[in-house]
């Protein structure tokens, strides 16, 4: 059984995946800090406001990244992966890849490049960051990008959740779902490389698995 | 002189009788003017607005379900003032809290202004809309108001009651408390009702929307929850005067200490002033000398739809949420967090626990993507 390498992520894919990380880690400690500023500023700091600053930039850089990868989901020259999110394919074969990790089944299917399980994570975790971008702009007073009047323009997402104070809520709550995914995501991540030894979690580094080659 | 600001010598004689001069009427005409946002050429014509309504504006204030906190607003001033200048030009021809008149007397001064019509409604208090909770002189307060927004030019909520229902909606609401706005729509009168929320309502809000009607002819702008851009466009955060303090991460932890002396932010103390739209910071209350974060209290949002519940804990910096499906069960988002990142952790290490337990990482064929 000879093992090969295998050129999984090209360096688009690679680069919008580290922009997203380095993003979701600014943001989540910015934001912690705008929710309670657990450390105080000194006379001639502006602390608040720069920690607001990076909070809003970083968001910009995500929802950019976000939409960067649906870019190359669709259009990349490298893998044009948009049919591994399948919902119906991934609905039929999710059975398989739970009883997988639940330790029901021994083995699972060979999949593409995502399992149904990620897929889902993924298209999900997607749905949750435009959901933390809505809720965020509409607790925003600014100008989105420069020309969008976010209080006003978002007025509609208080009014669906029943008011400001709410949407902070959920714009809190679903910072936690999003770190709750990436401890998650980085322990599978340690557990495929760990039981197929195949290099997975380096792969995002590096962009090359390692495809076990059958004679 | 009395050609360039062109109010009427009749006019000024009557408001020198009431102890006002004419410098302080255009004075008062001048603050108006500026804000509303319009130029000084402006001045004169509110001048001559307010001369015109001192003829024929009548005012039906109607008290229903509230404290009469926002009366106390418009009646608390230490001198003729800008709400006393105009409430007594524009005729308030009834309002139960202030009036001399009583019983009969009074009840016929109020049919006798329903049927002239032409009169600007002003609300204060919540409707109860449960029967036999709140009733006048026999009558429903929701059929007392079903039967006065009908001949009125313009219908005013002031005040968090009349708004949205404020205190008196608040859990449990044993009468069913609502808002105007509410309440006329399930009587199934179609009218616009301008909402000026706070508690009590600032009365410069007031004046200003009365001034700006008069003035026009028109309502003002108003945003989604009804209540006038000009008032309530502005987040009271971005115009606080202790703002400089939450951009430098200065912030208060506990009343009484050193931090509270210096005046800084409160935000950590449960201000509710990043989520609250409002004029407050620049127009002030009680003849524009304090308002609650000046006074050194936290703002507790009650310019704001769903106040008091989705505000309330007031010295918090975010409202309990109620997890749907339990009942009774409160939790802060911060334990919610805390908890789902826990069981989380958790999860992870009893899976890492059982994957090295099943030899998986060991073994070569057993499993893993191929």
């Amino acid at each position: 059984m000879a093992e090969e390498l295998k050129y999984e992520w090209n360096f688009a894919f690679r680069l919008d995946h580290w922009v997203r990380v380095s993003a979701i880690a600014i943001l989540v400690f910015t934001g912690f800090y705008i929710h309670w500023p657990f450390f105080g500023g000194g006379p001639d700091s502006f602390l608040m406001a720069w920690m607001r600053f990076f909070h809003f930039v970083s968001a910009y850089a995500l929802v950019l990244g976000l939409i960067v990868r649906a870019y190359l989901a669709f259009n990349s020259a490298f893998d044009r992966d948009w049919k591994d999110f399948g919902i119906f394919r991934n609905l039929r074969d999710l059975p398989d890849i739970i009883g997988y990790y639940l330790f029901i089944k021994g083995t699972h299917k060979d999949y593409r490049k995502y399992n149904p399980l990620q897929a889902f994570a993924y298209l999900f975790i997607g749905l949750l960051i435009i959901f933390t971008a809505f809720t965020g702009a509409a607790i925003y007073n600014g100008k989105a990008f420069g020309v969008l009047n976010t209080a006003e323009s978002f007025m509609w997402v208080n009014t669906l959740l029943g008011g400001e104070s709410y949407t902070r809520i959920w714009h809190f709550l679903s910072m936690w779902v999003i770190i709750i995914f990436v401890g998650v995501h980085v322990y599978m991540s340690i557990l495929q490389t760990a039981v197929g030894k195949d290099r997975t979690f380096t792969s995002i580094l590096t962009g090359y698995k390692l495809k076990k080659k059958t004679p | 002189m009395e050609k360039k600001d062109g109010v009427g010598k009749q006019f000024l004689e009557a408001l020198e009788f009431q102890g006002i001069k004419r410098r302080d009427f255009l004075k008062f005409c001048g603050a108006t003017a500026a804000f509303l946002g319009l130029s000084d050429l402006y001045i004169p014509k509110i001048a001559r607005a307010i001369e015109k309504a001192s003829k024929r504006q009548p005012v039906v204030w109607l008290n229903f379900a509230s404290d009469s906190g926002c009366t106390e607003s418009l009646i608390k001033a230490t001198y003729p003032n800008a709400a006393e200048i105009v409430l007594d030009i524009l005729s308030v021809d009834y309002n139960e809290t202030i009036m001399a008149a009583a019983g009969k007397q009074a009840e016929e001064i109020l049919e006798k202004s329903k049927k002239d019509g032409g009169y600007i409604l002003i609300i204060e208090g919540g409707i109860p809309t449960k029967k036999g909770h709140g009733m006048i002189s026999g009558k429903e307060m929701i059929d007392i108001l079903k039967d006065f927004s009908g001949p009125a030019v313009a219908i005013l909520a002031v005040g968090s009651c009349a708004t949205f229902g404020g205190v008196p909606s608040a859990k449990p609401n044993p009468s069913e408390i609502v808002g105007v706005t509410e309440a006329l729509k399930r009587v199934g009168v179609n009218k616009p009702v301008i909402n000026l929320d706070l508690c009590p309502v600032n009365v410069e809000y007031l004046i200003g929307v009365v001034v700006n009607y008069l003035l026009l002819g028109k309502l003002p702008e108003l945003d989604s929850f009804g209540r006038p851009k000009m008032f309530y466009g502005q987040c009271i955060h971005d115009n606080c005067e202790r703002r400089a303090h939450f951009d430098a991460g200065r912030f208060v932890e506990q009343f009484g200490s050193n931090e509270e002396a210096l005046g800084y932010c409160l935000y950590k103390m449960g201000c509710k002033g990043p989520m609250t739209y409002s004029a407050c910071p620049k127009i002030l209350y009680n003849d524009r000398i304090s308002w609650c974060i000046k006074a050194g209290a936290p703002f507790i949002g009650c310019a704001e739809h769903g106040w008091p519940d989705k505000f309330a804990g007031f010295y918090e910096r975010l409202p309990d949420v109620k997890i749907p499906g339990i009942a009774g069960v409160e939790a802060t988002a911060d334990k919610i967090g805390a908890i789902a990142g826990v069981a989380t952790a958790a999860g992870i290490a009893v899976h890492a626990i059982a994957t090295a337990a099943s030899g998986r990482a060991k073994g070569e064929k057993k499993g893993g993507e191929e």
